[in-house]
């Protein structure tokens, strides 16, 4: 019960967010007194960022460095993998978070990323790629802790109704609000989300100088979506993509691919030993005799005639 | 019985739950896959069992997609967001002509050509470009759009915060760069300066070989002028510039490409495919097996005759 009451205190706030008054502090103040709130901050998001236990030390850089680009994050301890998927929404409304980031490894070689509108869905699984850290040496760019980013979408991201969802969700996860507490009041570095080979590229850029010079301050991976599920971790599937491969499925073929090569060498081998004639009787023969064995490109039939050609002249 | 002992080690399928997903084992998969086939009957005795082609049948439920896109949307201005969509920037023409054609080819099926792949190097360059490119687009949109909402972009120079990198990592960073920085030049330094050697020394050689050519010509000229076959005249000629080269003989030619003549002689004379493959200097008749006839070495007898006769 108390947790609805208040959903509905932000609710009234931010009608009053919109009426055009800002207190100003006086000079002369009462030690008892409240501080003034600052009723401009209306897009309360709050995101959970945490992960399932056995994550690899790069998957643990790469959140907390998600951490600490989002000022409007919460941080909650790993979570057992036994657990039900189902227990997160739970965890986050105790944390008072409407979105959640949750990171799942599994066989400690593969990074999943759960992404979740905690109340009514939807929920999106990813399989994370190509991680590279904010704390790699040759990214060299640098931005304001807690300055809010600008997002920079693909077209694709409007023209597919999928990806058009996502953005909403990377819009509402990524985005500072404006406001925060948390915040710096500086534009100063831009996310960017490219779609390319069915995934999401994530970048992140420093603002240099204003006609366009960027460096990149990382981290940066690759999200290749798999499922989008209508309920938070759970519902019905709405979305599945066609063009995912598991990694388990990955790997396997590319066992099998060196397996072919092993198998066809093999395969060769014995049938040449097969194609050579054997016994006494093909003991002496030369395979080179009939060479010189020639008919008239006339009289040539069928393969025959790719071999035995008259000289144009 | 068996029958039953599989059943019990199945687990409740719940369709609901996100956890029992593709992501799961795929042997996992396969085993329950064999166990239904199992309980229908669909398994004969025997090693192997026909495993019905299940084609995978993939969900997009736009509609229910957009639905919730509707419900979710944030009907917010601009400034709480700062999203935009936008299309990546055109490459200049300077950066065109110094690059080439950075566009990626992308294939029917939505995916990066396979020709952009054969160049690893060339496709990472190409495809950081394109984000890079996409990132300048939203920078020069959505800067004047902020300036216009008078949202600071610069920070001024008195506003210390805290920074999203410490300031000794970015030392670190900086130290890094600048000791890349460093090794270029000294390397780039250090081929121009053997560059140099190299042309010196050719430069002081035929200086050299020019003033002992001039030498030993007016020594000449004098020989001759003390047998008293030419005048003195020669001492007021002009010098000559340009030295007659000399032209080698045939067996200095030969020795030349036998032992080498300048260049490094280091792994010169070992074998390569094509000096193996060379079969010119092979002479028949020295391979050749000619009957040979032999001088047998006489009998036993023989010798001893041949030792008494001495």
């Amino acid at each position: 019960m108390g947790k609805k009451r208040k959903r509905s205190n932000s609710e009234t706030e931010a009608k009053q967010a919109n009426e055009p008054e800002s207190k100003e502090m006086s000079d002369y103040r009462f030690s008892d007194d409240l501080p003034p709130r600052k009723l401009k901050w209306i897009n309360k998001q709050r995101v959970l960022v945490f992960a399932s236990r056995g994550i690899s030390h790069r998957d643990r850089h790469l959140m907390l460095n998600l951490r600490k680009m989002m000022p409007h994050s919460k941080a909650e301890s790993k979570m057992d993998k036994k657990d039900s998927l189902l227990a997160i929404n739970e965890l986050c409304e105790m944390k008072n978070c409407n979105k959640c980031i949750y990171f799942e490894n599994r066989k400690r070689m593969d990074l999943y990323l759960w992404m979740s509108n905690i109340e009514r869905g939807p929920s999106v699984k990813f399989l994370v790629e190509n991680i590279h850290t904010m704390e790699e040496m040759r990214l060299s760019g640098n931005c304001l802790k807690g300055s809010r980013p600008l997002l920079s979408f693909d077209p694709t991201f409007e023209k597919v109704p999928f990806y058009a969802l996502l953005k909403e969700l990377f819009v509402q996860i990524f985005g500072t609000p404006n406001y925060h507490p948390k915040s710096q009041p500086f534009v100063d570095h831009i996310l960017t989300f490219t779609v390319l080979d069915h995934r999401i590229w994530f970048r992140n850029y420093q603002i240099v100088e204003e006609d366009g010079s960027l460096i990149e301050i990382g981290p940066r991976f690759v999200l290749n979506p798999i499922k989008v599920f209508e309920g938070s971790f759970g519902g019905p599937v709405i979305y599945s993509n066609p063009h995912y491969v598991s990694p388990n499925k990955f790997r396997q073929m590319i066992k099998q691919e060196a397996k072919e090569k092993y198998k066809n060498r093999v395969l060769s081998k014995k049938g040449k030993e097969e194609r050579t004639p054997k016994g006494e009787a093909y003991k002496d023969i030369d395979t080179y005799d009939d060479v010189f064995e020639t008919i008239e490109p006339e009289k040539a039939k069928g393969v025959e005639k790719d071999v035995f050609q008259r000289k144009k002249e | 019985m068996k029958a039953k002992k599989l059943k019990a080690s199945v687990p409740e399928f719940v369709e609901t739950d996100a956890s029992e997903d593709d992501a799961n084992d795929s042997s996992e998969d396969e085993d329950r896959q064999l166990q239904k086939a199992f309980e229908k009957g669909e398994l004969k005795p025997g090693l192997n069992a026909i495993v019905p082609l299940v084609k995978k049948d993939f969900v997009n439920n736009v509609k229910a997609l957009k639905s919730k896109l509707e419900q979710i949307k944030l009907k917010y201005d601009w400034v709480e967001t700062l999203d935009i969509v936008n299309a990546p920037v055109d490459t200049t023409p300077d950066v065109k002509q110094q690059y080439g054609d950075l566009k990626l080819k992308i294939n029917k099926k939505g995916f990066v050509a396979d020709e952009e792949k054969e160049d690893k190097a060339q496709h990472d360059f190409k495809r950081e470009i394109l984000f890079y490119q996409q990132a300048q687009a939203a920078v020069l949109e959505c800067i004047p759009r902020l300036q216009k909402l008078k949202i600071p972009t610069k920070r001024p120079e008195d506003y210390f915060a805290e920074m999203v990198k410490s300031d000794e990592h970015m030392q670190r960073i900086r130290t890094k760069l600048i000791a890349k920085q460093t090794a270029i030049e000294r390397s780039e330094k250090a081929r121009r300066l053997r560059q140099e050697k190299k042309m010196g020394k050719q430069i002081q050689r035929e200086v050299l070989q020019k003033r002992q050519q001039e030498k030993k010509e007016l020594m000449e000229k004098v020989k001759k002028f003390r047998k008293g076959e030419t005048t003195l005249d020669f001492l007021n000629e002009p010098k000559k510039t340009s030295k007659p080269k000399k032209k080698l003989t045939k067996k200095a030619k030969y020795k030349n490409e036998k032992f080498g003549y300048g260049g490094v002689k280091k792994r010169s004379k070992y074998n390569t495919a094509s000096s193996a493959a060379d079969i010119s200097g092979f002479r028949v008749h020295k391979h050749a097996s000619k009957p040979k006839i032999k001088k047998q070495r006489p009998g036993k007898r023989r010798r001893q005759q041949m030792r008494s006769k001495r």
